[in-house]
């Protein structure tokens, strides 16, 4: 059984909240992040290195409560025209073969942040953001020795570069008690 | 602090992450099928380094590695000095392979100083010219200043500026205008010796100050032949007396410049020119001659080694002012010998070679010429010498083999 909460979103893409078990996960089937510069350079053969971000905060974005930054490693199969994702960190994961729409949707379905400790009847906002990381700032983020921290934040805190994609979706005020609690996958397929 | 608990949090797990293009970008396994250097103006890829090219052809055959795309990308930026290099990678005319395009992007705006001439010679002093550089695309615009008392009879002095378009018609042409402005410096075994171009007036022939406005034209008729056309408005001041001579000629240079490459890292390199300096009354000059001059250089390297033949061989005819004149046994011509001792007014005439042979930083090399006026006795000289060179800096002893006593010339120099 699918459980979401609707929620306000900025820019054209609505985001929706997902309680996954323990977890909350966001998706937005609206959002098309495969498109203008990273397109063009995954169409180039390169691949592009996305950062998500998911941010929780109890008093609408006044202090951050919790985060959850994420990282995305996109390439387009020149011969096949099918998009691949890895995704980055503990359990690092890949698929191959998708269309763009379903290596976004993989991302965002894989992007989590633990529910645990959160009061039920307490309200909190939600905060997405994805950015695509410019070229001079992949090695900085990923590299041998693995991802600069502080480098990392610090590209989130600041704002983006004319012309860097980025997208950002607010869901909030949202209640635990009010969103239903999900288990299993087949839940997050919206 | 504030982010402290996330570094806590995705420390160990961040870390374990590797390199994004050798694991994640499928097509890693594709085959490079060929490697491809465009650019907005040719010109900007023509400059590529043998070394360098060397390594873009080595892709070709191997899978694709998007890291050694990236590091060569910089590398040509940088040997370039380009405004940015990036990479594309397009499907290949067979299925599983790919090519490689690198894209070179313009010139950027930038200021170099540039050390043209430095060099002492134990015969003759210093000589040192200093410039600076500010390109914007393919503009540049070049103030400098001279001091050289070694490549002509005179010392000149002064200061040199300079525009040049270096990529007009698709990089064919080149434009470049010249202004030099110098005081002249005249060595006593020059004002002195008999035959002077005045003759019986002591004055007459020698000048104070030279300036030189030459706007040339450079065209790529068909690689390797290049051709220059231009025009050179000389003004001499008369020294003592304040009179101004004109010495406008015509400039004329074609060159020809080609590398071969043999089989076991042999490379053969022929680069020759001829120029014609051609004033005439019809261009308001006071002077009305023709200045020919041709050379030839061959290099032939191999290993460590390296072999260079270089011949010059000039021809004036008419009456031409003393700058133009040919100079035997500076630094680059009859090494060891002194200029005022074989010719104080320079000739009109010269042939010479200088044969090196260079193994790493060392070279020895040997020198013959002769230069002289018509109704003049040919007398063919020689030098040898030795010298060592690394990184734009040189020095080296020359003997002029000759009767009698020898006294060797030391000089040392750099970016010359």
């Amino acid at each position: 059984m699918g459980v979401c909460l609707s929620a306000q979103a900025f820019g054209a893409a609505s985001l929706t909240v997902i309680w996954d078990g323990d977890d909350l996960r966001v998706a937005a089937p609206q959002l098309h992040f495969l498109t203008g510069k990273p397109l063009e350079r995954l169409k180039d053969g390169a691949s592009v290195v996305f950062l998500a971000q998911l941010t929780l905060t109890t008093d609408h974005f006044a202090s951050i409560q919790r985060r959850a930054p994420e990282r995305f490693i996109f390439s387009y199969d020149l011969w096949e025209e099918k998009f691949s994702v890895t995704k980055l960190g503990p359990g690092q994961r890949m698929v191959s073969h998708l269309s763009s729409s379903a290596a976004e949707a993989w991302c965002l379905d894989n992007i989590a942040m633990s529910a645990s400790g959160l009061p039920q009847d307490r309200p909190f906002w939600l905060r997405f953001e994805l950015r695509a990381a410019e070229p001079k700032d992949e090695a900085a983020v990923i590299g041998e020795s693995g991802v600069n921290l502080t480098r990392l934040i610090e590209i989130f805190s600041r704002r983006p570069r004319d012309q860097q994609p980025q997208w950002t979706a607010e869901a909030g005020p949202l209640l635990l008690n009010e969103l239903k609690r999900i288990v299993g996958r087949a839940a997050r397929i919206l | 602090m504030r982010f402290a608990w996330l570094v806590s949090m995705l420390g160990s797990s961040l870390l374990l992450a590797g390199p994004p293009d050798t694991e994640t970008n499928v097509n890693t396994r594709y085959t490079v099928e060929s490697v491809e250097l465009a650019g907005e103006n040719p010109a900007d890829t023509a400059d590529i380094s043998k070394g360098l090219r060397g390594e873009l052809t080595r892709l070709v055959g191997e899978k694709l590695n998007p890291a050694a795309l990236d590091d060569l990308a910089r590398r040509i930026r940088r040997e370039l000095h380009v405004r940015a290099v990036t990479h594309r990678v397009l499907r290949g005319q067979k299925p599983e392979q790919v090519r490689v395009v690198f894209d070179v992007r313009g010139r950027p705006a930038k200021f170099e100083a540039s050390v043209p001439k430095l060099l002492y010679l134990s015969q003759g002093g210093f000589a040192g010219a200093v410039a600076g550089t500010a390109t914007v695309g393919s503009q540049a615009l070049t103030f400098g200043a001279v001091n050289d008392g070694d490549e002509l009879v005179e010392r000149y002095a002064g200061i040199v500026a300079r525009y040049e378009d270096k990529s007009l018609l698709s990089g064919r042409m080149r434009l470049r205008i010249q202004f030099e402005s110098y005081h002249e410096h005249w060595d006593q075994a020059t004002t002195a010796a008999p035959g002077r171009p005045g003759g019986a007036d002591p004055a007459a022939g020698f000048y104070g100050a030279r300036t030189n406005l030459e706007p040339v034209a450079t065209w790529v008729v068909a690689r390797p032949l290049i051709l220059t056309v231009g025009v050179s408005f000389e003004r001499l001041q008369s020294f003592p007396a304040a009179r101004t001579e004109a010495a406008n000629a015509m400039v004329t240079t074609l060159r020809y410049h080609r590398r071969l490459e043999g089989s076991d890292a042999n490379q053969q390199e022929w680069d020759a020119g001829y120029s014609l300096r051609a004033a005439t009354n019809l261009l308001g000059s006071d002077f009305a001659y023709a200045r020919h001059q041709g050379d030839v250089r061959y290099v032939y390297s191999w290993g460590r080694s390296e072999i260079v033949d270089d011949l010059t061989a000039g021809l004036i005819a008419g009456r031409a002012p003393l700058f133009e004149q040919f100079v035997l046994g500076n630094s680059s011509m009859l090494r060891g010998w002194s200029k005022f001792e074989l010719d104080p007014l320079g000739g009109s005439r010269l042939v010479h070679n200088s044969l090196e042979y260079r193994y790493r930083r060392l070279k020895v090399f040997y020198d013959s010429g002769a230069i002289w006026d018509p109704g003049q006795t040919v007398v063919l000289r020689h030098s040898v010498g030795v010298g060592v060179q690394q990184n734009g800096l040189f020095a080296a002893l020359a003997f002029p083999v000759r009767e009698g006593r020898i006294e060797p010339v030391f000089m040392v120099g750099m970016n010359y």
